[in-house]
């Protein structure tokens, strides 16, 4: 059936922080293999919109469905939360590596705790990751060690670790220096290119253009438009569009 | 320099040649009140001190320390009322701890932190055991333990039970449900908020009212009991802090890599709060040694009673320089004790 290719439908999605109303009537299908974009000014609801896909925030109306769990507003359970992170993984702004635990410990804490494989496969599939990201020497030390592109790095590597059907980045690249910010870019065009599901929220038009299948632009808390990156662009008929293109590639 | 050579010249002159000489002079005065109190407390201490004897008789001559009430007396300060032939018992747990101590300054850095708290849990409870007796060890009533043993013995049993009882209290104010919250709340609040010399009375008066006639709890454990309860408030904020420097952002990765609440807790949290409040939990034992004292107010005879009794006892009784020979040692044993840890405590902060 088709709603089986799709990894997460939303329907009817709206949120509130006490008056201030964070997404109105959110309506996507994401499906498997599709590299969706998410960009809008700050403020606009993108990152509390991922944050409700693996229920890191709660939401108040309407029911989504990621990675074939089934959610509605009013009944969102830890074991919902549970079994859709277990499908899913995410990359943060600000890395949020385990810092207590060396570079392999941060990739194999999930699989073993969470997935409950075995230690020695953990090792071996954590060793496989960070060597796809080019960091397997690494593997012994602290994440204060390391620079940040080298963690956000290992943090797209230990969301590998778990194997997941989705991945979201919640503007993954926002808090790096602006020299680390390439090595991390390559890291995430690598994975889409291989058919790995992503949802990126980013302010990186380049990795748009030449990633995204579909780019969503949200502002006060709505998808405004969603459009393939050629068509979002060049053709964009929405003046809140063009408004945000002329400020973000100005220079 | 030249800057220097102003600012000296200009505070000088503003301060006056008086008074740059006065605070001179000052200084050389309490200088010399300290040389003075510092010669006149060797010479008690040291040179007119009495090592031997085995009465007051040893120290009426004179007007130094008398250590030989010290000596002489060694049994009830070092272990009470302990009964003589199971002393080796004493020293098996002297030794024990003694090795318990070294390992913790020595390896607490190396070894992961969950294995040296409950070493802290584990020794305590295995020396009671082996003090009091039961199976195959001949039963001896906590009444005849005493001095620094029960010092000891106390303080490690209040470690060993405030510990646990204190984080849970911390993760129970962070629990989703607010009964839960409320109750271990007003307890926290409720402690810190009363004196402990009260709630030792409390413990010692009320608590027996409260059981079934019968079920009478030895004095001893019931000043454990509220030394621990107290104590576990104490502890329950230092883990509160603690639990509240690791971010949000930590559990939320750990939710996204499909941990659940407990295993993140367990992994991620702790480790983490715990970490960070090691030297502050080093403060409470600090605090826990030094209210062991309060014990002797409701009739224990801890290492403050073993001393003064013992200055009350028909041998040594007469010469006022006997029990000031006694505080003065007990305030050496303490000193000793408390600035050991908190140097260690201090080494922890700088480097974990």
């Amino acid at each position: 059936m088709k709603q089986d290719a799709d990894i997460a439908r939303l329907r009817g999605i709206n949120k509130w922080y006490g008056e201030y109303h964070a997404l109105r009537d959110i309506e996507l299908q994401v499906a498997s293999g599709e590299r969706i974009v998410i960009c809008g000014p700050s403020g606009s609801g993108k990152s509390t919109l991922v944050r409700t896909m693996n229920l890191l925030e709660p939401f108040d109306e309407g029911e989504l469905r990621v990675c074939g769990v089934d959610v509605r507003a009013g009944d969102i359970t830890r074991a919902a939360r549970l079994a859709i992170n277990r499908r899913a993984a995410m990359v943060f702004q600000q890395f949020n590596l385990f810092p207590h635990m060396t570079v392999l410990q941060n990739l194999t804490v999930g699989p073993v705790w969470g997935s409950g494989i075995g230690r020695d496969e953990a090792d071996e599939r954590a060793r496989h990751y960070l060597r796809r990201v080019g960091l397997i020497d690494h593997a012994r030390k602290y994440p204060a060690q390391l620079s940040g592109g080298q963690q956000q790095r290992v943090a797209i590597a230990r969301a590998l670790c778990t194997q997941p059907k989705l991945v979201l980045f919640d503007e993954p690249t926002a808090s790096l220096d602006p020299e680390m910010v390439n090595e991390v870019l390559q890291t995430m065009e690598s994975l889409a290119a291989e058919g790995m599901t992503m949802i990126t929220v980013t302010h990186e038009m380049g990795f748009a253009r030449r990633v995204a299948d579909r780019i969503l632009f949200m502002d006060e808390g709505a998808i405004v438009e969603m459009a393939a990156p050629d068509e979002f662009f060049e053709r964009s008929q929405s003046p809140r569009v063009r408004a945000f293109l002329g400020k973000i590639l100005a220079h | 320099m030249r800057a220097g050579h102003v600012i000296d010249a200009t505070m000088r002159w503003s301060r006056g040649p008086f008074a740059s000489s006065s605070i001179g002079a000052l200084l050389l005065a309490v200088t010399a009140v300290c040389a003075v109190f510092a010669w006149r407390f060797l010479q008690w201490a040291i040179v007119d001190a009495h090592w031997q004897g085995a009465s007051s008789e040893a120290c009426t001559n004179g007007s130094g320390a008398c250590w030989a009430f010290i000596a002489a007396r060694w049994k009830p300060w070092l272990v009470g009322d302990y009964p003589t032939s199971e002393l080796w018992r004493v020293w098996l747990s002297f030794a024990a701890f003694g090795l318990f101590a070294l390992w913790v300054i020595r390896r607490s850095r190396v070894e992961p932190l969950g294995r040296v708290l409950a070493g802290f849990v584990v020794l305590p409870v295995a020396l009671a055991l082996l003090l009091l007796g039961g199976g195959p060890l001949s039963v001896v009533p906590p009444t005849r333990l005493g001095g620094l043993l029960l010092t000891m013995v106390v303080a490690l049993l209040t470690f060993a039970s405030a510990l646990p009882a204190g984080l849970c209290l911390a993760l129970g104010r962070r629990s989703r449900m607010p009964v839960v919250r409320f109750v271990c709340a007003s307890f926290v609040e409720g402690m810190r908020s009363v004196p402990l010399l009260a709630v030792l009375f409390i413990a010692v008066t009320l608590l027996p009212m409260f059981l079934p006639r019968g079920a009478g709890i030895d004095l001893f454990f019931r000043a454990v009991i509220a030394f621990a309860l107290f104590n576990a408030a104490m502890a329950a904020e230092v883990f509160r802090g603690g639990l509240q420097s690791v971010g949000r952002g930590q559990i939320e990765a750990a939710t996204t890599v499909g941990l659940s609440d407990f295993a993140t807790l367990r992994l991620v949290v702790l480790p983490q709060a715990v970490t960070a409040v090691v030297p502050a939990l080093v403060n409470v034992m600090i605090s826990i040694i030094k209210e062991t004292t309060l014990l002797s107010v409701i009739g224990i005879d801890d290492l403050l009673a073993a001393v003064e009794n013992g200055a009350k006892s028909p041998d040594w009784m007469g010469d006022s320089n006997i029990l000031t020979s006694g505080y003065v040692f007990l305030a050496l044993v303490y000193l000793f004790v408390c600035y050991a840890l908190s140097r260690y405590s201090r080494r922890l902060e700088t480097q974990r």
